[in-house]
């Protein structure tokens, strides 16, 4: 018994390392950057980052933003206050100051709370995706809808039929 | 034939059935369980058998079984439970939830997921027992992408020898209620337009009866029947009317707007027999909070439709919020109840009204208000049924301005708040007490409007006008309507919203919150009796049967709808509530 169980240790000890690994690169690559935006912000923004009206409120487009990547984490971290955007980073205005207030300094301006905290490697993540994918972005496309949506779906025929039965579909 | 032949005739088939039992326990089963549209029309006969979605016809919800009953409720606890699938992502969603209401017919019962795989199990022996799962294999991302309020199904309906069921990604599926195995599907909604279904079918004369969801996509809504024989549509009712059709002049101004008009119908309707008018509701105008895009009353948004169930033509309709700025759905179940003297449709709507129209041809008879608060109107005119700010003749209505989003007021705060007032889900109708009881959301939120132009309207995008926030705590109630005096007989408070949905019987009434509770209360004072702390969120119906002679209640629990990605934050306790995926079963 005793010399099965190491053995067994051992292989649960690479399995996890190379899990890890594969991890670290993931969220290194545009996955992890797309993973964070789908989980946190496409609900509201779209898929697309387009934003506009919707059951998630009136959302700022992305494509349009003119921030930068540190003013875009800010806003992740920290929401907009008197809007819908809600602050991601766990403690903010309690632990940690925001637009250099608490919230006893907020009073009713104070951003709603986030259905699900960020950590600050997958807020640098989303902010780097956003400044990299969205913002200047034109019209949504084919392209940009199979990287969020996978190619086996039927969820961006409508870009096919739009951009013609010919257009190449894209590879992955 | 003579009454002796017909029963020797039925005498011979049942000891047929009886002596194939022994070798081929389950041909003959099939046989006995063929569902056909006189046991649909039956379906309260069968007390121990849960065959509609509804329960009945009329959708009341009540069951006659007193087995468990307001002397001995306290000692309900669970039978068995049973986890199922379906909590994957997809789309915009992260995950699947559980709305739907369990169908049981002799100790079998039919649930689904909110991705429509079909689970059917055996309840006989004190226990659970999965026989099959039928996993329809929707494509997440194409219908997810879509789905403004989760993903949701809410059950199946039988008929003859199949389970009929529905996707979200817009198929009406008949599968062998022997096997498991899909006899056959057909596409009747398109989420390339926007178009989702999460509603059970109706199944009327060896027709399914299909709805829509998708007004906040630019759809234009509809109800559709199937023939369930030879598979094809047999006819499809827009609920936006088309050019030339009465109703189309309610569509006015530049825009080109019915195209777009929105009224989804994805909650399950009722079906007169007397009559042959199916009754349903219809949701929104699109885009939800700028009407000034779609002047005029926006036929038949918001209305209470009743249709030749044969030929699906509109006999009358009802509209609750015309020319709505709030996103006021009407979907709502209208049950078909006959009080003194009257034949009677009820709806509790989304804008925080209960409503009685006389079911032979819609005329008003009353409103009430169920929900604590209504800032948006005055109240409903007794003698016309419309809100008392309501002009005829003006194309663009403002109820009370200060409470309507608009362009020149582009942040309103409002009461009921866009979730209603009162959602999907179902009411129940204790017949004798003749109380009618409403899962009630307690609500006011706040909308920001955004005004649209045609530009803005494109294929599977948000199409709403402005969105909501929720600057307000939420609560909920149960509320009991005196359906003879069509006034509010009880309260039962909530610290949640109630997005589960009602069961009735003779003393009791059932519930659940999305804290996780399971309740029943007394049916004439509301008083709690029971609760049962599922851990996890309750958004579905609960439903009672009997196998081997004794009564269960059951209930699906697992976190679905639209309320914990949009709505959670009039609600922060309930960001604690996991998903999951399970089926409660009680008994005493």
């Amino acid at each position: 018994m005793r010399n099965m169980v190491l053995p067994a240790l051992l292989a649960g000890l690479v399995l996890a390392s190379s899990a890890a690994w594969a991890q670290g690169a993931r969220s290194a690559g545009g996955e992890g950057e797309l993973g964070v935006f789908k989980k946190a912000c496409s609900g509201c923004h779209k898929w697309h980052g387009g934003g506009g009206g919707g059951y998630g409120g009136e959302a700022l487009s992305l494509r349009k933003t003119q921030l930068d990547k540190e003013q875009v984490a800010e806003v992740v971290r920290c929401g907009r206050p008197g809007t819908g955007m809600p602050y991601h980073l766990r403690g903010a205005f309690d632990t940690v100051k925001c637009y250099d207030s608490l919230k006893a300094d907020m009073g009713g301006n104070m951003p709603p709370e986030t259905a699900v905290f960020l950590r600050a490697p997958e807020i640098d993540a989303v902010a780097n995706y956003v400044v990299t994918q969205l913002k200047g972005k034109g019209e949504p496309n084919l392209e940009e809808c199979t990287a969020f949506f996978g190619a086996t779906s039927r969820a961006c025929d409508i870009y096919r039929k739009k951009e013609g039965s010919d257009a190449p579909t894209a590879s992955h | 034939m003579t009454k002796s032949r017909a029963a020797r005739r039925i005498l011979a088939a049942t000891s047929l059935a009886a002596l194939a039992a022994g070798t081929l326990p389950l041909a003959p089963a099939l046989a006995a369980d063929g569902v056909t549209q006189d046991r649909l029309l039956n379906a309260d006969k069968e007390e121990g058998n849960w065959i509609q979605h509804h329960k009945n016809y009329a959708g009341h919800r009540y069951s006659t079984l007193n087995e468990i009953n307001k002397g001995n409720v306290k000692n309900l606890k669970v039978a068995w439970t049973m986890h199922l699938g379906g909590i994957e992502g997809g789309g915009i969603w992260s995950h699947g939830g559980l709305e739907g209401t369990p169908i049981v017919e002799n100790g079998m019962m039919y649930v689904t997921d909110g991705w429509g795989s079909v689970y059917k199990i055996d309840t006989r022996g004190g226990e659970g027992k999965l026989i099959w799962k039928m996993d329809p294999k929707t494509d997440r991302e194409w219908a997810g992408a879509v789905a403004c309020c989760g993903v949701n199904n809410r059950g199946v309906a039988l008929w003859g020898d199949l389970v009929v069921s529905h996707t979200l990604d817009g198929r009406l599926i008949a599968t062998n209620k022997e096997n498991g195995q899909v006899a056959w599907q057909r596409q009747v909604a398109d989420p390339d337009k926007g178009e989702t279904i999460t509603g059970a079918p109706l199944i009327v004369k060896g027709m399914a009866i299909s709805g829509v969801g998708g007004a906040e996509y630019g759809i234009r809504g509809w109800i559709a029947a199937t023939d369930l024989k030879t598979e094809k549509e047999v006819w499809r009712t827009h609920t936006i009317p088309g050019k030339g059709e009465p109703g189309y002049e309610t569509w006015k101004g530049p825009n080109n707007a019915a195209v777009s008009g929105g009224g989804s119908t994805w909650v399950t309707g009722t079906y007169d027999p007397d009559t042959d008018t199916i009754v349903w509701g219809v949701g929104n105008p699109g885009p939800d909070w700028d009407n000034a895009y779609r002047p005029g009353d926006n036929l038949y948004t918001d209305s209470t439709l009743a249709l030749d169930a044969t030929t699906g033509k509109i006999k009358w309709h009802f509209q609750h919020t015309p020319n709505d700025p709030y996103d006021y759905d009407s979907v709502s179940e209208n049950l078909l109840v006959d009080v003194g003297g009257r034949k009677l449709a009820i709806e509790a709507d989304r804008n925080g009204f209960a409503y009685a129209v006389d079911r032979t041809n819609g005329q008003f008879v009353w409103a009430t208000p169920f929900v604590k608060k209504v800032t948006w109107t005055r109240g409903i005119n007794p003698d016309t049924g419309k809100p008392f700010e309501y002009d005829p003749n003006k194309d663009v209505q403002r109820y009370n301005p200060a409470a309507t989003p608009s362009a020149e007021n582009k942040n309103a705060d409002f009461c009921p708040g866009n979730m209603g007032g009162k959602n999907w889900p179902p009411t129940a109708y204790n017949p004798n007490l003749q109380y009618w009881y409403i899962p009630v959301i307690e609500s006011c939120n706040r909308v920001t409007h955004e005004a649209m132009t045609q530009a803005n309207l494109k294929p599977r995008e948000f199409f709403t006008g402005g969105g909501p926030s929720q600057p307000f705590r939420i609560t909920g109630s149960v509320t009991a309507i005196d359906v003879k005096t069509g006034k509010v007989a009880g309260k039962h408070e909530t610290q949640f919203p109630l997005l589960g949905g009602m069961l009735a019987t003779p003393d009791l009434v059932f519930t659940g919150e999305p804290s996780g509770g399971v309740m029943a209360m007394d049916a004439k004072s509301l008083e709690k009796l029971w609760e049962f702390r599922t851990g996890g969120g309750v958004n579905a119906p609960p439903m009672t049967f009997t196998v081997d002679g004794k009564q269960y209640v059951a209930i699906l629990v697992g976190l679905g709808g639209a309320w914990d990605k949009w709505f959670i934050d009039s609600t922060p306790e309930l960001k604690n509530i996991q998903t999951g995926s399970m089926l409660y079963v009680f008994a005493l």
